[in-house]
């Protein structure tokens, strides 16, 4: 079928089997091997991609459903050079070990962040709780996406509070 | 090793909090894993499993396959040239495609290559096999029965050793308390989140680059070339970044290298293996399931005089690395105290299960649970508190361990025991009543609901290959004009940060910024051959080698800037990019003017170091000896809360204290205790492979429940620094260590809160809440 | 696999009644959070032809309460709808909150979580409490079947070839009562339930006039615990009852062995999650 949607900001129109994967679209048909295939199920979020905004698992999404919707991948967080606040965060806390989840927590978090500036711990764990992690511990993700959510809201320290709240 | 002492002076780079190294490419989806690697005219390939654990393989019938449209090629055992065997100690046991027997149901019996991965996958699984099935051999008790069918031609028992410091019998004699225990471990799947991958792509010129997601690349490429018939010199392979291993990347890479190898160079294209999530689960080792019966006897101050135990290992259907974990198992059984008398037994088994081999612990966690809870079984006995009864028992420098080594210096244990005991705080819901009895008794309660307790465990976990083999690291440092250094090591970073310490180490000697270090990937064309990945021996020994080669790149920019500072190379100090008068650091010149006068000079700017460990020496009887160059030192402290309606456990407070000798990155370190804790967490709670006549049921996420940040534990990381000779620096290896210390704390933690000494692991919420529901 | 897309529900019901005259296997699917998991663990056969996406119907996309406070629910309203809207009856939003992951429920539906007929999806045993009624749509009409007769066994419903779920109705009582919802997994995030439990109740002068309780994962289909319901019925609440009504449904219950839980654990567990959900939805009852 013909799919019109964009990716990363920019326009895509391609010819592509509605019923693949839109992993094997991102990855196979434009390149885009950012966004990893960790069970294929739905189980670890590793494929985890943001369409209008929300975290789903590219695995489990038929390429059909992209028609007419905004994708965000890996790929496209960083400005040029300038890398995403929770990209720095997350190399700043040590975040990152294989860093093959990284990309669908990067965008998980963002998928969070975009919706709740501030968002307390059980915030944090509730969006992130999709995506499994072997190598950290999980710990310093968690102080990354605090991290980035500070720097964003430096000067009104609503967010602080808001953690401490939440313990 | 290096008798000079330990250097604690000022360091610039090495201790400081840096950034991963290779970080930015994975943050911005840049790093290429070996199943994003993408080559002109790439084909897939798949291999069909025998989905049944042991029998008679009558035959493969490719044919139902090679009709199916995009199925390229069907391969089979008779189309490997080589000897169609892998394996980590000869002589090798494991084929690539199983030839005329079946000994596990995740075994290949074919390879299918297809025009796509459903394609290739759809071929796979086309393809016919008829097999006789055999009653598989399920169990220890079955494996060892005399009359048991034999897996494999030697027999079922896969290795066997012992371990023998003084005389037990007398030590039990003159013992005032003895306790004993039979101690159970599950299966567990290292889960890393990248599944197995590998590309191989013909170059033309009669040479074959293998792209692997993987650990150890030169056993890769020795394995392959085998298979492939050729000379390792035909072979090359570059590790891709690789999405974790834990020890779970070196057979299976092994096996789906060779593969695809042999399948490209039949086909004359590049051929990519990329095993899913079921494959990984089944189709690549395991943690070793352990049964260990314990006897401990001590005098009542508590002061140990004999420990005994027989471990045995299910070891599957393969050797994998079990000679070297039964023998890691045995020389750690004793844990970090003093015991005079000793005698361990360890043994491996094969089963038609899912092979087991390295996981990060490699048979310490195991045991570790084993002596730890037996050390809590033994407090209760004397009425001492447990962490009292460590601290009495605990190695000091100068007297031997298990195997009769003695460490002069770094052995912390006692440090780690007094930071957790400073750290540790009230017990969870407050003091005990001062009139209550001490550790081990009833625990205070909360409305009935709810039973707190704490647990400690310390453990030693060895650093180096020690008793499995030669250990040397071949490293290279080479400073372009620039004042760049680029460092070679042929040791992997599958995750855990050694190229980030490598670029610490380089940098601290060379005296510039870490972002001026490049440190490469590993390319067996490139970089040296320095041994396996395993054993935390990354930082020891290969920092080691990184340190040597940089010092003497140093040495000769010195010389340089001698020459042009007109003062002899003693008198110059490389620092901040500079080298600069030590008498008067404003008289200075930029590294790269030195580095260029260098070059042209002809001063040599490239140098590659060894550092070899000493030569394991013991005996092969009893393990007496010097095995391992130094060992890491924990402790470890849970304090918990049990639901007695449901089984739920949550952490309270985790505190984990380790000797590492030096921080080389406190970020990195602290990474490695936080996930290590976790990992040894779900082996003690969450993880179990479950089977069921010789199938796993459980091969995916859902139901192999890996921990989620839900499950995260609030560990806090407490560094104890005694410097070791034998690393850089005086830095030690703590990639495995916390695994062990996490999992028999959490052991102790629930016997604690619940009056009940658990043997088995996991201690799953539903063992928890049946052994309360029964209590009441 | 050809992907078709409806854009009404007579519509999905032309293209699947084309579908079979041509002789093509098809299925419909809406988020495919579990439909994409069944076809992938499939590889070898076993793929239907064709799909048919009833996802971006406009009519299984409504979520509507009539003046007489009434409820109706699209069938695919996605779970994250459930999960965020706080004026849903309580043990509907925290059975959608339990399923899967933030990923899973932002493309799963209420109507994808009832026609997969799992033991333990999240949202049955609140549909079944809440006494909610199921609108089934064919092209011989519709029909409507409570939702506790919805559910015939495990992946299995009453479900006609070519027949649509089309919607949820709930009547004004199911608002009007207070609810809770628990369920328990392996692990913490992302976990499939070893056993859940919703439970809905009138009160009245603080006593349970009406309540309805069922369990999922403890047999073949989602069930009421009728034992239970019968010992809370017209009582006031206490932790005696809730100890004693826990005890009921644990008994009532006919759980089985299997990867994620023993029976025995299983029955353990439905005594402590209806306490946990009956001390919820009593929380404050004068």
């Amino acid at each position: 079928m013909q799919l019109e949607f964009t990716c990363n900001g920019r326009p895509v129109r391609m010819q592509a089997d509605g019923s693949m994967r839109a992993l094997d679209l991102l990855r196979d048909l434009l390149g885009l091997t950012g966004t990893k295939e960790g069970c294929g199920r739905g189980e670890c979020g590793a494929c985890t991609i943001l369409v209008d905004g929300s975290p789903v698992n590219a695995c489990l999404l038929y390429a059909a459903k992209l028609q007419g919707r905004a994708v965000l991948t890996v790929e496209g967080l960083a400005k040029g050079e300038v890398l995403h606040p929770l990209q720095e965060a997350f190399l700043e806390e040590g975040a990152v070990q294989c860093g093959y989840c990284t990309p669908g927590l990067l965008l998980s978090s963002k998928a969070l962040l975009d919706r709740v500036p501030h968002p307390t711990d059980p915030e944090i764990e509730q969006a992130l709780s999709g995506n499994l992690c072997r190598c950290t511990g999980y710990a310093k993700i968690l102080k990354a996406v605090q991290r980035a959510a500070d720097r964003a809201g430096r000067g009104d320290g609503t967010s602080r509070r808001g953690r401490e709240a939440g313990r | 090793m290096s008798a000079q002492p330990v250097n604690t002076g000022e360091l610039a780079v090495v201790g400081a909090r840096v950034r991963k190294v290779d970080g930015r490419e994975l943050v911005t989806g840049q790093a290429r894993f070996a199943a994003d690697l993408r080559f002109p005219g790439l084909l897939y390939a798949s291999a069909r499993r025998a989905g049944v654990p042991a029998g008679k393989l009558v035959e493969v019938d490719p044919s139902p396959a090679l009709r199916l449209p995009g199925v390229v090629a069907v391969l089979l055992a008779r189309d490997i040239p080589g000897p169609n065997l892998i394996g980590i100690l000869p002589p090798f046991d494991q084929p690539l495609l199983a030839a005329g027997e079946v000994r596990y149901e995740g075994e290949s019996l074919a390879l299918a290559v297809g025009v796509s991965r459903e394609e290739a996958r759809r071929g796979a699984a086309a393809v016919r096999a008829r097999i006789e099935p055999w009653e598989p051999i399920l169990t220890v008790e079955q494996a060892l029965d005399p009359a048991a069918r034999r897996i494999h031609p030697g027999g079922n028992v896969t290795y066997s050793k012992k371990l023998v410091k003084g005389d037990v019998a007398q030590g039990f004699a003159g013992a005032q308390v003895v306790v004993e225990n039979t101690y159970q471990t599950s299966f567990q799947e290292h889960a890393y989140l990248e599944p197995e991958a590998v590309v191989a792509v013909p170059g033309g010129d009669g040479r074959i680059t293998v792209y692997a997601s993987c650990q150890s690349p030169f056993h890769l490429r020795g394995h392959i070339a085998a298979n492939l018939g050729l000379p390792a010199s035909r072979v090359r392979v570059v590790q891709a970044y690789t999405g974790g291993s834990f020890g779970g990347k070196d057979d299976v890479a092994t096996e789906i290298g060779a593969l695809a190898a042999i399948a490209a160079v039949r086909l004359g294209v590049p051929v990519m293996i990329a095993h899913e999530r079921e494959e990984s689960i089944i189709g690549s080792n395991l943690r070793h399931a352990a049964r260990i019966r314990y006897r401990t006897g001590a005098l009542r101050d508590g002061t140990l005089v004999a420990g005994e135990a027989e471990i045995l290992l299910d070891g599957g259907a393969y050797a994998s690395e079990s000679p070297f974990v039964t023998m890691k198992a045995m020389i750690h059984a004793a844990g970090p105290y003093r015991v005079p008398n000793v005698r361990v037994e360890s043994t491996t088994v094969y089963t038609n299960k899912t092979y087991c081999g390295a996981f990060r612990g490699f048979g310490v966690p195991q045991v570790t649970f084993a002596s730890e809870s037996q050390m809590d079984e033994l407090a209760a006995a004397l009425g001492l508190d447990p962490l009292e009864l460590r601290r009495r028992n605990a190695l000091r420098p100068g007297e031997g361990t298990a195997t009769g080594q003695v460490f002069t210096q770094s052995v912390g244990i006692g440090r780690t025991i007094e930071r957790v005991a400073e750290k540790a705080g009230p017990r969870p819901m407050g003091p005990k009543p001062a009139e209550g009895p001490p550790a081990g008794a009833q625990p205070a309660t909360d409305g009935g609901r709810y039973l707190y307790g704490r647990g400690v465990a310390c453990l030693l976990q060895g650093i180096s290959n020690g008793a499995e083999g030669i250990d040397v690291v071949g490293a290279s440092v080479q400073m372009a004009q620039d004042g760049s250094a680029l460092v070679g090591v042929g040791l992997t970073d599958m995750g855990q940060g050694s190229r980030t310490v490598f670029a610490q180490v380089a940098a601290e000697a060379l005296g510039v910024d870490i972002t001026r270090i490049t440190v490469r990937q590993v390319d067996t064309d490139a970089v040296h051959d320095s041994g396996p990945t395993v054993a935390s021996r990354s930082t020891t020994v290969g920092g080691t080698a990184v340190l040597k080669a940089a010092r003497e790149v140093a040495g000769s920019l010195r010389s340089m800037a001698g020459l042009m500072l007109k003062c002899p190379p003693e008198a110059v100090r490389l620092a901040e990019g500079f080298a600069m008068l030590e008498a008067d650091p404003q008289a200075r010149i930029p590294l790269a003017e030195v580095a260029t006068a260098a070059y042209w000079s002809g001063f040599p700017l490239m140098h590659l170091a060894f550092s070899r460990a000493p030569d394991a020496r013991f005996d092969h009887e009893t393990h007496q000896g010097d095995i391992y160059i130094a060992y890491n030192f924990g402790t470890h402290l849970m304090d918990v809360r049990v639901d007695r309606w449901t089984g739920k456990v949550k952490v309270l407070r985790h505190l984990a204290a380790h000797d590492v000798g030096r921080v080389v990155n406190p970020l990195g370190l602290e990474g490695q205790v936080e996930g290590g804790s976790l990992i040894g967490f779900a082996l003690a709670h969450l993880e179990r492979i479950d089977t069921e006549g010789g199938h796993i049921r459980n091969a995916n996420f859902a139901d192999y429940a890996v921990p989620s940040i839900l499950d995260r534990l609030p560990t806090e990381t407490l560094v104890v620094e005694e410097p070791s000779p034998a690393g850089p620096f005086g830095a030690k290896g703590v990639g495995e260590p916390p695994v062990a210390g996490a999992a028999a704390a959490f052991a102790n933690a629930v016997a604690d809160a619940t009056g009940l000494r658990f043997t088995r692991l996991p201690i799953t919420r539903a063992d928890i809440a049946a052994a309360l529901a029964k209590e009441v | 696999m050809e992907y078709l897309i409806a854009g009404s529900v007579e519509e999905a019901l032309r293209l699947m009644g084309g579908l079979d005259e041509q002789g093509r296997s098809a299925r419909y699917v809406a988020g495919g959070t579990d439909l994409a998991v069944q076809l992938a663990g499939n590889a070898a056969g076993g793929q239907p032809e064709a799909l048919v996406d009833v996802s971006g119907i406009p009519e299984l996309l409504r979520l509507e309460r009539a003046p007489g406070g009434a409820l109706s629910i699209g069938a695919a309203v996605r779970l994250e709808t459930l999960a965020r809207s706080a004026d849903l009856p309580a043990c509907l939003s925290q059975g959608a909150r339990a399923i899967g992951s933030p990923q899973i429920r932002a493309l799963g539906t209420l109507g994808g979580n009832l026609c997969n007929a799992s033991p333990c999806g999240d949202t049955l045993a609140p549909v079944i409490a809440l006494g909610g009624r199921l609108v089934l749509a064919s092209v011989e009409g519709r029909r409507e079947v409570p939702a506790e007769e919805f559910f015939t066994g495990p992946k299995a419903t009453v479900l006609r070839p070519g027949e649509l779920l089309v919607e949820v109705d709930f009547g004004p009582a199911a608002l009007a009562g207070r609810s809770a919802f628990r369920m328990i997994g392996q692990r913490e995030g992302q976990a499939i339930s070893q056993v859940n439990v919703a439970v809905w109740l009138l009160a009245e002068g603080g006593r349970m006039a009406e309540v309805r309780a069922a369990a999922g994962s403890v047999a073949p289909t989602p069930v009421r615990l009728a034992a239970a319901e019968k010992l809370l019925r017209g009582q006031a609440w206490s932790q005696g009852l809730g100890r004693e009504a826990g005890q009921a449904a644990a008994e009532e219950v006919r759980p089985i062995d299997d990867v994620r839980a023993p029976a025995a654990y299983r029955r353990l567990l439905t005594a402590a999650l209806l306490r946990e959900a009956l001390a919820e939805a009593c929380e404050g009852v004068q």
